[in-house]
């Protein structure tokens, strides 16, 4: 009987073993999550994804043993959750590092400081072009490391130019004013627009204003700065001229955007050298195509650079935040071979000063005429005037998109941009 | 190998009664589980096709709410002016521009209607411009590829109609995409001036009923020619099922909610739903084998089944063995007991009936015991009594042959003579007929042995001559009455038929414990049997008693036991010598 007793317990015991065993495994699995994993979450499976496999790539030299999660999730996804998650004060769910679009990181970083871990003083500040650094900080301390540039650059057709007997060299350096009147001659020349712009994204004004040192706020990133705003107010002249000399063809959307210049309607584009991969993608235009500076704005303190776009990383304060200040600093951080990779696999032009001296960054590319067009971006990357963007950007743009059409009605500049200064006020507060 | 059939033929009952009982645990236990089994997938089958004619409902509901709100938002495209505006007619790079505003602004306001879905609106205008929020669909690249595309065709052919269509792209990265169409029309002038697109993601169209599927039990939405617009199961996307189709047809016919039929050549719960304002069907497959087999995890079931068998088996192995083994013990030690001369009694252990049975045969032993010993005590009694009786008996021919001595002798004168012969009579007589006891003394033997010598001697002449030699101690021993006289008897009257005359010797002396009475005669001899029996003899007439030489040695052995008796040696021409040995002193059995 005794034996029979201690059979049945032997039964039990093996029942109960195999139950709990399961649930050990979850456990030690979860401990393991916090230890030696990362996840990091982006958008844009061609270029930021890219960017992150490679770096992941690089950093698995440097420690094997940490395991990189690599989640996709589109940019209005990724706002959507931070935003979510972060007000209501817990970071479960949210990863150890995160992209965010340098135009909306203050709205982050001023309005959730702690969820934020600082990284001042684990990277070199100074090797990164001065702009980045500015947007990706609040108060001094350093919250993001920083990214790609956008810094624009005026894409120009070469053949349409020849057409009205101008040269490369005639537009570099230009203003908006000089540039109004390049466009004319082009147009009379070869029937083609200057450039395309969608009316509901002023991207363009943007850059005009950077180019000044200002923006929708003041420097404090609060205090909105639009009825007084000078550069605000040529940028919207400039606007206003383009579209009356009918220099200024409307597209509705991106893919109309491509189709446009793809197609050879305008002359020139104006953007962020994110673009460069779009311009290439049209093989048959090879060799028309050059890149000059962006055009200041006249007769006033303006250079011939700007940004336009963005991005930059940024570590939550999560456990794993050590490995991921980590991964980040020896990668994206201090890697130039990285960097060199992100140019000649994914045309990703990075702030990394360093970089530019490596060899990828001075390759000529023939489809810009043999034109060094990568050194020439991060070069002009390093002359973009620094700006706090503060936290209200596209809020700020939403009123001035109904400003402008209004402006371009035909009503007076002073009081469309007294009403968006005063809309502004009332609605961001 | 003879020791096992021994075993077994011991261990029968056992093997018996475990074999039954395994038998029976097992043909129980596969009953009930396949009963179970049974049971359980009718029961589920009953389940499955209630709740999800619940979970159609559900489905149906949300798939209406986003319905109505594609229709609203479809209303207002229909409605707006700036839209009319915006699509129908020729427009300047300057005014597309503000149209690019005003239009961005009026259907930001009509998506709201779709907010709730991942939508995306396209509006195209037969004047060739288009517009798309929150972005344009992959199909949809550019005006051109809309203008040519079937559901363009599709939709101005059936301008009044919200139709659905299935835009399946080969990129699998993109998946397949639900796109419901309709035309703008002029309500009086039936004037087509666009079309307008809305555009969900088969993967988001699938979340109106993703949660309620799960392995084996799938969802489809299928249009009128049988193609498959969306399903949990992306491989049958954008596949034409007939076969599907022909199910429809004959629910709608038998107005029945399920029924049981062949789907790619498994064993399908098929239930169909028509969604009129869709124009589509919303089909649930339940595949029995996949959705049943995995919510009763058969395997388990069996092995714990057969974990409980073993178990059971084990106890019954060891209780039945337990109740058997008495039993068995039983049955060996009462097979056994003939072998032991019925004196070795059993243990009485084990279970209450085996210890019943132990008891029984133990009392059973004792009775036969008892009834055996009473059966030998009464046969030596009744024998003792007939011996006793013998002995009592004076044989009459005897009597009057020594009376007509007597006679003879008082005619004759010889008056001493028969003074003497009288007084030996009557002493013989006192002492066998007159004392009651059955036992005399040595000295009282002799003494009547004398008497019947003397009147022997009398009758036939003293041509015999009798001698005593008693050892004295021997004198007052008591004997058994008449052992000694029917010897002298058998010598008087048969140890001397050729020889004229000769002497009987009676000695009787202690040998250790035993007492030793010899009768010696030098007579004829004679032949002596085997056992030492002395012939029977038919001269009875001339015997003084019942008890005969025959008698006396059996009558010793019955008084004293077997180590006693009498032994008898002659030889022919010599003489015969009877021994006879008794137990010293008063040992009587």
């Amino acid at each position: 009987m005794k034996k029979l007793l201690a059979l049945i317990m032997v039964c039990m015991l093996l029942l109960a073993a195999c139950s709990s065993g399961s649930s050990n495994g979850t456990e030690s699995e979860k401990g393991s999550a916090d230890a030696n994993e990362i996840t990091v979450w982006a958008w844009d499976p061609n270029f930021n994804i890219k960017a992150l496999e490679l770096a992941k790539e690089a950093y698995a030299s440097e420690n094997p043993d940490l395991k990189v999660n690599i989640i996709e999730n589109a940019q209005d996804d990724i706002v959507q959750k931070l935003n979510t998650s972060l007000s209501s004060g817990t970071t479960k769910g949210l990863p150890n590092i995160v992209l965010i679009e340098d135009y909306r990181a203050k709205s982050f970083l001023q309005a959730y400081p702690d969820m934020f871990h600082p990284l001042t003083g684990s990277f070199e500040t100074k090797d990164f072009v001065q702009y980045k650094v500015e947007a990706t900080s609040v108060d001094g301390e350093n919250y993001g490391l920083p990214f790609d540039t956008g810094a624009t650059g005026l894409y120009v057709r070469t053949d349409y130019l020849a057409e009205a007997g101008y040269t490369v060299e005639d537009l570099q350096n230009i203003d908006w004013k000089e540039y109004i009147e390049i466009g004319k001659k082009v147009k009379e020349a070869t029937g083609k627009r200057l450039l395309t712009y969608d009316p509901n994204d002023l991207g363009i004004l943007r850059t005009m204003i950077q180019s000044a040192g200002k923006w929708y706020v003041k420097e404090d990133g609060t205090t909105i700065d639009l009825a007084n705003n000078e550069a605000l107010k040529l940028s919207f002249k400039i606007y206003k001229e383009l579209v009356d000399n009918d220099l200024m063809n409307f597209h509705s959307d991106w893919n109309e955007f491509l189709a446009t210049f793809n197609g050879g309607e305008v002359a020139t584009v104006t953007t962020g050298n994110w673009i460069t991969p779009s311009i290439k993608a049209e093989a048959s235009q090879s060799g028309k195509w050059a890149v000059v500076p962006h055009p200041s704005l006249p007769g006033m303190e303006s250079v011939n650079a700007s940004n336009l776009g963005g991005a930059s990383w940024y570590v939550l304060d999560v456990p794993g935040k050590e490995n991921a200040v980590d991964f980040l600093t020896k990668t994206f951080g201090s890697n130039v071979d990285l960097y060199q990779k992100f140019v000649t696999e994914i045309g990703a032009i990075g702030t990394y000063i360093p970089a530019a001296e490596g060899e990828a960054y001075k390759t000529k590319d023939e489809f810009f005429g043999g034109q060094s067009i990568v050194s020439d971006f991060s070069k002009w990357a390093e002359e973009i005037p620094q700006v706090n963007y503060g936290m209200h950007t596209y809020a700020i743009e939403d009123i001035l998109v109904v400003a402008m059409q209004n402006y371009l009605a035909g009503q007076d500049l002073d009081k469309v941009l007294k009403e968006a200064q005063q809309q502004a006020e009332t609605q961001i507060k | 190998m003879r020791i096992k059939p021994e075993r077994f033929r011991h261990n029968s009952l056992f093997s018996k009664m475990f074999l039954i009982t395994v038998l029976i645990i097992v043909t129980i236990s596969s009953l009930i589980t396949w009963t179970t089994f049974r049971m359980s997938e009718q029961f589920f089958i009953d389940r499955f096709s209630f709740n999800n004619s619940k979970v159609m409902e559900q489905i149906k509901e949300s798939l209406g709410t986003f319905h109505y709100s594609i229709v609203i938002a479809s209303n207002n495209l229909m409605n707006n002016g700036t839209i009319k505006g915006f699509l129908s007619g020729t427009h300047s790079n300057r005014m597309l521009g503000t149209y690019y505003y005003n239009v961005k602004k009026q259907m930001d306001n009509i998506k709201t209607s779709v907010e709730a879905y991942d939508v995306e609106i396209v509006i195209y205008g037969m004047n060739g411009v288009s517009f798309a929020v929150p972005e344009r669909p992959s199909w949809a690249k550019s005006d051109k590829v809309l203008q040519n595309h079937f559901i363009t065709k599709n939709t101005l052919k059936h301008p009044k109609k919200l139709l659905f269509h299935l835009e399946h792209t080969k990129d699998q990265t993109q998946g397949g995409m639900i796109v419901a169409s309709k035309a703008f029309m002029e309500p009086t002038s039936k004037y087509i001036y666009g079309t307008m697109y809305f555009t969900i993601q088969e993967r988001d169209f699938r979340k109106f009923y993703n949660s309620y599927t799960s392995l084996g039990n799938d969802v489809l939405v299928m249009n009128q020619s049988g193609t498959i617009l969306s399903s949990n199961r992306t491989e049958l996307i954008g596949n034409k099922e007939v076969e599907l189709l022909d199910y429809a047809v004959q629910l709608e016919k038998q107005e029945k909610k399920y029924m049981n039929a062949d789907f790619k050549g498994t064993d399908h719960l098929i239930m169909i739903e028509y969604l009129p304002t869709f124009d589509l069907y919303l089909v649930n497959l339940i595949d029995k084998k996949a959705a049943f087999e995995n919510i009763i995890d058969k395997k388990s079931i069996v092995l714990i089944c057969l974990l409980f068998i073993f178990l059971a088996i084990i106890i019954v192995f060891f209780a039945s063995r337990k109740v058997t083994n008495s039993l068995s013990n039983l049955v060996k030690q009462i097979e056994n007991t003939p072998k032991n001369e019925f004196d070795r009694y059993i243990p009485e252990t084990g279970t209450y009936e085996t210890r019943q049975i132990g008891q029984a045969f133990n009392s059973m032993l004792d009775e036969l015991h008892e009834y055996v010993n009473t059966l030998v005590l009464t046969q030596k009694q009744k024998r003792n009594a007939e011996l006793a009786v013998l002995q009592q008996q004076i044989n009459p021919h005897f009597l009057y042959n020594t009376l007509t001595s007597i006679k003879f002798m008082v005619q004759q004168g010889g008056k001493e003579e028969a003074v003497e012969m009288v007084n030996a009579l009557i002493s013989l007589l006192q002492n066998t007929i007159g004392n009651i006891s059955e036992t005399i003394t040595v000295k009282q033997e002799i003494d009547n042995l004398k008497s019947y010598a003397l009147i022997n001697q009398k009758r036939y002449g003293e041509r015999i001559r009798v001698n005593y030699f008693i050892e004295p101690e021997c004198n007052c021993i008591q004997i058994p009455k008449l052992i000694l006289q029917p010897f002298i008897e058998n010598s008087f009257f048969h140890g001397f038929n050729q020889k004229r005359g000769g002497t009987i010797n009676v000695l009787v002396w202690k040998e250790g414990e035993t007492l030793i009475c010899e009768v010696l005669d030098n007579g004829d001899g004679m032949e002596v049997s085997a056992d030492n029996k002395l012939p029977h003899t038919n001269r009875k007439r001339e015997r003084f008693s019942g008890i005969g030489v025959r008698n006396v040695d059996e009558r010793i052995r019955l008084i004293y036991g077997e180590a006693y008796g009498v032994t008898i040696s002659s030889k022919i021409g010599e003489g015969t010598k009877v021994r006879i040995s008794l137990p010293f002193g008063q040992n009587e059995k």
